[in-house]
Parts: structure tokens; C-alpha cells; sequence
């Protein structure tokens, strides 16, 4: 059953909490003294009046909220942020279109991190740091935030938050969600704070180490300059974020465990973070080892660029320091598969996540088991815990949408002009919230020059990509709607 | 001696005859009518109908004055609460069967007595032990270690090829490395004397150190089979699952159980190594498509005597050579014994040696069952002015059917002649015949 009223006022009040958001954009514009300001007090008081008067209008009605509206409600908000999320960029002018505007703002909040903008040193500084926002809110995902930051909205409605929070194995920290929640939390503020100390200490101003933490640990990609990290040009800013980015891969509640409960075993235990870490470091060496030969980038030059290229585009993150759309074409396919692979369940990053990975091949690798030993009953296992079946069928089914979704990419790219190696990489990085992707949309390059449709086809599935598909595409199927 | 048995399961009812046999009041206390049955007819006991937590049930069973308050129900946690119910309630002595490895560690041995729990019975392990010696020594029918290791009784089954076959003892020379304390021959169980001598076919029982055990191995004339890499187990039981903890991770272990629900059970709690297959193990093509004939180890530990029985003999014939079985029905016992399957477990043996040594007055440090004979071998601490020390062992007056087998003083194996002196501080490992433990108490007071 659905309760729109409920519904309605959840996302009113959802508005609020971007309004809050949107007050960090308007602090560095006053910091700054910049013309910004008042378009971006606009833009405020729009999302709080939209806000007020949703929430006014929608009184009374249920309380609690079904499962079913809680997939609305995870939907709409995501949809509704990008919406008001545009206002900045278009009322200042920054991006002057509503189609990219909206593409820049999805692209944020869904970590992916490909832009529309061409010149981005050009922009004001609010209007940097609110794309940064954007990434950071979506790293941990918008209701995720509500329920850690603002408790006393009494959204931690389990439905919600199920319908959100996503992954093929759930563990809590905690009993209640909101402490969990708050945990998390804590752990994503404590490595942003890290990393941007780290990135100072490395050598980056402090509005760009604040900006570069906020993008890295989200696993987002967004730059402050048009030619992403290899416009600083240090060796120590690339180690500091490879490490900042591949821990922001992990999973959160065990990274968790590992550091404040002192629990670091938990993490060399976990099948999935092996997982994660043992295909970081193969592709690492494949590549820089290739690098060495086919590149003039020396040898510690390659390995480091393999290395940052490698983590980055594993944990979605997108950020490049060399533009890898001229190596070896050969490499573009293992770069492929590695924003197809991504890192860890329940850590910021997208794509099909290593967990799912690794399910997918013990259970390939059991079906050639069963033709040796027919009568053996083999269970999947990961980190000792077993993988029921019912959970390995949905692991299947959704690699089925993956490839579905991928190939839809594809073909929507390609009716609209793309080439097919654009077309191909673009569907792959916008549906693992890669962000940049090969051939002439590679991670130096703009998307403004993409037809509008295609545009609106990639936001769709970065929103879809981010969500894990079926949050979202169950509002699309008949069943969901039956009144039973 | 007042002892109350609550659950008529196997153990249940296996301790509550055997006791009986030895002429100690039993009662019998179990919730289900039907189990009970002709227990009271047949045996010298008294049943009692009652669920074993329940005070009034207790009461009835006359707990107060027991002696000895066994549980032995199927489940741990019931065993648990009818001790702690006993104890309040004034039996002496509480045994607990349980089913969690856990609870066994020396840690939390003080909570349990704390708790009125004295001792703690896992049949389930103390088979798995006996399975994973006997898979490493595979020549031996039984092996039992005394005082860490100090002393071990080996029995083994001696064929034409023996070298102290025939042989009269008082023939053999005088400084051999063991002591012969029993033979097993058909449905007989001699007390070895100088006259005597062993024939082909007996189960011998040495005691002997630890590096002699290969020298043993030689006079008997066995070879060692090549190291086991693999090995069957038929039925996923309790048994099963503490085996695979035991033995070697090296070794490729793989379970077959014939129901589909207790494999999914068995998968949660095995490790990822052991492979699960849902089958008749008693099924040839499976057994030959699942490599039998380059199996070592057949492990037949199903609910069923008789299915292990057959299972083990069909394993032999298809090549394995060593066969382990779980034989509860002890009539089959020495049945088994002639039909050559190789080593026999028996949990209700290995469960009656934790209750003969709670039932003796006097301390001892161990008891243990042999499986193929209806003997015990006990380990007894001696103290200061204890009869046993005052005159030298041929003085003693032992009774009949009780040998002793050794000694361990400080640490070291010592082997017993007539004339040896017993000394405090000492352990003194005794075999004797079930019946008799009981008057060996008298010598340490």
C-alpha cells in the first residue's frame, strides 16, 4: 500500500536537509566574497519554501511509512535532490542549460563524477565546493545521511533505510539503525578529515585538499581542475589519494571494526576485501609492468600511474592522472573490466562490487565441480558464512540487469551518433559511477559535446547504478503499482 | 550406591544395565514411557516416567540421596539444567552429556562446578579422538595414552607373520620394552601368565613408552601403510563433524550423507575443505565414482551398526585398507572383531569410562574403556600410606583380573616386575576387568 501523504513529507523535509547542505556552498561564498551569494541565497530560499510547502500541505495522514513507499521515497529523493540540486549552477550561470545542469548535479550525487563543464577553473568557488557537496552527501547516500545527522527527524524507519542501504550481504554495527548510522558516519568524517590533513601536508592549497578529500572519499571523481590530479603534478598528492581512495573501497562497517574497535583481523579475514585486494594489486602490476615497456613514463613513473589509475577507477572513483585513453588499447579493456568489478559492498564505491564477484565465480567454479562429483553438495562461502542460494539467484539476477542495463547504455549511445568505443565505455562508467570513460570521453575531456538524449539516458543510469537497480526499477514494473 | 540416570537414549540405557549388572540401585528417569519399556522387567532397576527438569520428577527419582546424578538426554541444554536441578536438589555427583566443544575447555571448568555440573560427557568427542589416533597409527586396533603420553596401551591383532607368536612368556627375554597386560582370543579374555603364549588371530595388548611403538609394530609384524591422504566418512553425524576438526588439515576428507537436509546442516559446520555428498554410501557406483579405490580411510559412522558393519566390509573389498566403524550395538562388537572391519568406536563405551571414574570413592586420574574387550585401563595417583606402597606388587594380593600395567614415576614410564616397590607420587596404571575397578579401590587408602 502506498501512502503519498507520508511520502510527500518525507521529501519535504529531505529538502530541508539539502537546504542545510546547500548553507556550505553560501559559507565559502561569503568566505570568499564572491558574486554568488545571492543567486545561491536563492536557490536556498526556493528549496526551503518547495520544502516548507510540501510539508505543510502533506499533514496528518499515516505515520509509518510500507516497504513499498520506502523504494518511492529512496527514488524520489535522489530525483528530487538532482532536481533542486541544479538551482546553483543554473542561477549563477555556471551551467546555463537545465539538461546539463541536471546531468553535472545526478553525476554528483551518485558519485560518478563526470562533468559537462569545460573550464572549471573558471567557476567561483561555491560553486565548486557545492559539486563537491554533491559528491559527499551521495558518497554515504541522502537518507543514509538524514538518519546519522538529524535523528530527530524520525526517519530511521527501517523500511526506508533497507530500501536505500544496498549490497548482497548486510551486516550492523549496532542494533539500531541510527547508531549505526552514526558510526559509519564517524568513520567517513574521520577519513575525509585525514585525507584532506594528508593532502595539505602533500602539498595542495586548503580549499583544494578540502575539495579533493570530499570527492575522494565519496569515490566520486569531480576536480577542481579541468585535468583532474595530474594538473598537480606531485607524486606525493597521487600516493596520498591512491591510499585515500582504495580505503574509501573497503567496507565501511568493517573498516570500522578495524579502526576504533581494534579489530584489523576482521578485515584480512573478509573474503570480500581479499577479493578486492588481490585484483587492485594484479591489475596494478599487469598494467604498470605494460606501462613500462609501451609508455615514457619510467619505471616508478608507470607503476605509480598504473597503481592511481588502477585504484581509481576500481573504487568508481574516476579521478586520472595521466589520460589513459591514449595507451594500448589492450589496457583499455582491463580498465573496463575494473570499473565493471569495483571494490567492496557497503563502502562508497559502485559498480558490481567484489563480494558479488567473488560469489559469481565460486559459483561458476562449483557448477564445474558438480560435473566431477554429482552427488557433492557444494555450498558458497564467503569470509566462513554461507551464501544461501536464494541470495546467490538474486546475485545472478542482478548481474543479468547489470548487463542489461549496460547494453541498453550501449544501445541508446550509439542511435544517438556515439561511436562504439565511446558508446561502450560511457555505458560502463555511467552505470558503475565511474565517471570518466575511454576514446574521446576519457577522464581530460568534457561530456558537453554529448547529444542531450544521451545525457539524460546516462544520469538515468547513474541513478539506477547507484541505487543497484532495483530500488529503482521496481517503480517501473506493473507489479509494484497492483493495489495487492 | 544410589545412582539416577535421566534419559533412556543408548547411553541411557547401556549405563543404566551395565550398572545394574554390578549391582548398584539404578533408577531410570525419562519422559517417555514408550523409551523406558521393558527396562524395569528385564533389568534389575527402577524406571521412573518424568521430565528430567522438573523438580517433582527429580524428587520422585529420589535425587536427594543419589550418589550420582547422570544426564544423558539427546539435548545438552536440558542435561545441563536437570545437574544444576539435582545438585540443589542433594545428589552427590552430577555428569552433564553435552554437545559443544566449548564448554569442555579447562577455563570454564570451575563455572560448571560452581554451577553444580562435576564432569562434563561428549561421547561425540572422545570418538573423533579415537578415530584421529587410529588414523594415525593404522596397524593399531586401539591406543590409549596415559599420563601425557608417559605410558601408552596399544592393542593390536597379530597374524601368522608375528614374530612372538608361539612363544611362551617366561621364554621371552627379560628386558623387552613392553609388558603384555591382556589377550583377546575369541570371546576370552586371558590375564597373560608364564605358561602362556600368544596365537595367531589374538588382539594383544601391550603396554609399552612411546618410542617403542614401531618396535612393537615390528615383533607383530606390520607394516606401516604409506601416510593417509584421504578418506571417506559415511554419515554426517555428530561424530563425523568433530572428526574432520581432528585430524590433519592435509588430509582430503569427504562426508556422505544420505539426507539432503542434514548436508546443508553439515556444510554450516564443517570447514570449507571437507566435501559434502548427498548419497548411499553402501552404494557401490557412488563409492567407485567418488574414488574409493584411492581412499585410505573408510569411515562408516551412520545411526545403524549393521549399515556400518556392511559399508566397511564392501570398502575393504573395494580397496581401502583401513576401515574405522561405529558399532553401538556391543553384541555386534566382537561379531565385527571376527569379520576383520578393522577399528570399532563404541559412544557408549566411551561415555561408561567418564562414569566409572565418578563412580569410584577414591581419586583417579583416568579411565578408560577398551572397545574390543569388556576391560578398563585406570589410572590411579598414589599418596602417602596408601596399601599399595607398603609391600612390593607380588605381595600385594591383587585380585583377580587386574594386572598392572605400569607405572609413571616422575613423568617417565616405568615398566613393574614382581618386586617393585610402589612409591607416593607415583601413577599406577592398572587394567583390569570392568568388574573388578571397583576393588582396586581399597589399595590407595
Amino acid at each position: 500500500m502506498f501512502h503519498p501523504k507520508v511520502i510527500f513529507r518525507i521529501l519535504g523535509m529531505l529538502l530541508f536537509i539539502e537546504a542545510a547542505f546547500l548553507l556550505g556552498g553560501v559559507a565559502v561564498s561569503l568566505y570568499y566574497g564572491e558574486a554568488t551569494l545571492k543567486p545561491l541565497l536563492y536557490s536556498l530560499g526556493i528549496i526551503v519554501l518547495a520544502g516548507l510547502s510540501l510539508v505543510t500541505f502533506f499533514k496528518g495522514g499515516e505515520r509509518s511509512i510500507s516497504r513499498k513507499d520506502g523504494y518511492v521515497v529512496v527514488t524520489l529523493c535522489w530525483v528530487v535532490f538532482s532536481l533542486f540540486g541544479t538551482l546553483p549552477y543554473m542561477l549563477t550561470g555556471s551551467i546555463p542549460t537545465f539538461t546539463d545542469a541536471f546531468f553535472e548535479t545526478m553525476s554528483g550525487f551518485s558519485t560518478t563524477g563526470a562533468t559537462i563543464l569545460q573550464d572549471i577553473e573558471a567557476l567561483p568557488k561555491s560553486i565548486l565546493f557545492w559539486r563537491m557537496m554533491t559528491h559527499w552527501v551521495g558518497g554515504l547516500g541522502i537518507v543514509f545521511f538524514t538518519v546519522a545527522v538529524f535523528p530527530m527527524f524520525g526517519l530511521n524507519d527501517v523500511n526506508l533505510f533497507s530500501a536505500e542501504s544496498v549490497g548482497p550481504i548486510r551486516s550492523k554495527l549496532h542494533p539500531r539503525i541510527s547508531v549505526t548510522a552514526r558510526w559509519i558516519l564517524t568513520i567517513y568524517i574521520a577519513l575525509t578529515i585525514a585525507c584532506t590533513v594528508s593532502l595539505r601536508i602533500a602539498g595542495m592549497g586548503w580549499f583544494d585538499a578540502v575539495c579533493h578529500s570530499m570527492s575522494t572519499i565519496a569515490t566520486g571523481g569531480f576536480s577542481t581542475k579541468q585535468a583532474s590530479i595530474a594538473a598537480f603534478d606531485s607524486p606525493a598528492i597521487e600516493y596520498v589519494l591512491t591510499f585515500f581512495m582504495f580505503v574509501s573501497g573497503v567496507n565501511l562497517s568493517l573498516l570500522y571494526l578495524a579502526i576504533f574497535k581494534v579489530r584489523p583481523m576482521a578485515l584480512l579475514r573478509d573474503t570480500e576485501f581479499k577479493t578486492y585486494l588481490m585484483v587492485a594489486a594484479a591489475f596494478s602490476v599487469i598494467i604498470g609492468v605494460a606501462l613500462v615497456f609501451t609508455s615514457d613514463l619510467g619505471v616508478e613513473g608507470s607503476l605509480r600511474a598504473s597503481l592511481f589509475q588502477v585504484v581509481s577507477l576500481q573504487t568508481t572513483t574516476g579521478f586520472a592522472t595521466v589520460n589513459y585513453a591514449v595507451w594500448m588499447p589492450l589496457l583499455w579493456l582491463l580498465l573496463c573490466a575494473l570499473m565493471f568489478i569495483g571494490a567492496c559492498s557497503g563502502s562508497t564505491s559502485g559498480a558490481m562490487k567484489c563480494a558479488r564477484i567473488s560469489i559469481l565465480y565460486k559459483v561458476m567454479w562449483n557448477e564445474f565441480k558438480r560435473i566431477v562429483h554429482p552427488n557433492a553438495v557444494i555450498p558458497v562461502r564467503m569470509t566462513g558464512r554461507i551464501i544461501p542460494s536464494s541470495v546467490q539467484s538474486a546475485i545472478l539476477a542482478y548481474t543479468v540487469i547489470y548487463i542489461f542495463m549496460l547494453v541498453a547504455g550501449l544501445f541508446v549511445n550509439m542511435a544517438f551518433g556515439v561511436d562504439f568505443l565511446d558508446a561502450f565505455s560511457l555505458s560502463v562508467a555511467s552505470v558503475g559511477n565511474v565517471g570518466p570513460a575511454l576514446g574521446n570521453y576519457g577522464p581530460m575531456d568534457s561530456f558537453a559535446p554529448l547529444p542531450a538524449v544521451v545525457k539524460w539516458f546516462s544520469a538515468f543510469q547513474m541513478l539506477v547504478g547507484r541505487l543497484e537497480f532495483f530500488a529503482v526499477l521496481l517503480l517501473l514494473t506493473p507489479v509494484f503499482w497492483k493495489r495487492r | 550406591m544410589r545412582i539416577v540416570i535421566a534419559g533412556a537414549g543408548a547411553v541411557g540405557t547401556h549405563l543404566a544395565k551395565m550398572l545394574s549388572a554390578e549391582n548398584e540401585n539404578v533408577v531410570l528417569l525419562d519422559e517417555s514411557e514408550e523409551k523406558l519399556g521393558k527396562m524395569e522387567t528385564s533389568f534389575d532397576l527402577q524406571t521412573i516416567v518424568g521430565d528430567p527438569t522438573k523438580i517433582s520428577a527429580l524428587n520422585n527419582a529420589g535425587v536427594s540421596g543419589a550418589d550420582l546424578f547422570v544426564a544423558v538426554t539427546p539435548d545438552e541444554s536440558r542435561n545441563i539444567t536437570a545437574c544444576i536441578l539435582a545438585h540443589y536438589l542433594g545428589a552427590a555427583k552430577t555428569i552433564a552429556r553435552i554437545d559443544n566443544y566449548e564448554y569442555l575447555l579447562p577455563k570454564h571448568k570451575e563455572y560448571f562446578s560452581s554451577l553444580g555440573v562435576d564432569s562434563l560427557i561428549y561421547p561425540e568427542q572422545l570418538a573423533a579422538e579415537e578415530i584421529a589416533t587410529s588414523i594415525k597409527y593404522s596397524w593399531v586396533r586401539q591406543l590409549l595414552e596415559f599420563g601425557n603420553s608417559a605410558l601408552v596401551m596399544v592393542g593390536v591383532k597379530v597374524r601368522e607373520n608375528a614374530s612372538i607368536i608361539n612363544t611362551p612368556f617366561k621364554d621371552l627375554p627379560h628386558d623387552i620394552p613392553y609388558h603384555i597386560v591382556a589377550i583377546q582370543r575369541g570371546d576370552e579374555t586371558i590375564i597373560p601368565r608364564g605358561n602362556d603364549c600368544i596365537i595367531p588371530n589374538d588382539i594383544v595388548c601391550f603396554m609399552t613408552t612411546h618410542e617403542n611403538i614401531p618396535y612393537i609394530r615390528q615383533i607383530c609384524g606390520k607394516e606401516q601403510f604409506s601416510e593417509v591422504k584421504s578418506i571417506i566418512i559415511m554419515g554426517g553425524s555428530r561424530i563425523a563433524v568433530r572428526t574432520t576438526k581432528l585430524i590433519p588439515d592435509d588430509i582430503d576428507v569427504k562426508i556422505i550423507e544420505s539426507d539432503l537436509n542434514r548436508c546443508h546442516k553439515l556444510l554450516e559446520l564443517v570447514d570449507d575443505e571437507v566435501m559434502v555428498i548427498n548419497g548411499d554410501a553402501r552404494d557401490p557406483e557412488l563409492l567407485r565414482s567418488e574414488g574409493i579405490a584411492n581412499t585410505d580411510v573408510f569411515i562408516a559412522l551412520s545411526d545403524n551398526s549393521e549399515t556400518n558393519i556392511l559399508a566397511c566390509l564392501a570398502a575393504k573389498r573395494a580397496g581401502v585398507c583401513r576401515a574405522v566403524s561405529e558399532i553401538e550395538n556391543i553384541d555386534y562388537i566382537s561379531m565385527a572383531e571376527k569379520m576383520d572391519i578393522g577399528s570399532v568406536i563404541n559412544k557408549k563405551k566411551l561415555a561408561a569410562s567418564t562414569i566409572f571414574q565418578m563412580m569410584l570413592k577414591t581419586d583417579v586420574s583416568s579411565v578408560k574403556c577398551l572397545t574390543f574387550i569388556q576391560a578398563v585401563v585406570a589410572e590411579f595417583p598414589v599418596h602417602e600410606n596408601d596399601l599399595i606402597t607398603r609391600k612390593p606388587v607380588k605381595s600385594l594380593g591383587l585380585p583377580d583380573g587386574a594386572n598392572i600395567g605400569g607405572l609413571i614415576r616422575n613423568g617417565v614410564g616405568v615398566h613393574v616386575t614382581g618386586n617393585t616397590m610402589i612409591e607416593p607420587g607415583d601413577h599406577v596404571i592398572f587394567f583390569c576387568l570392568e568388574r573388578v575397578l571397583k576393588k582396586l579401590e581399597k589399595y590407595f587408602r
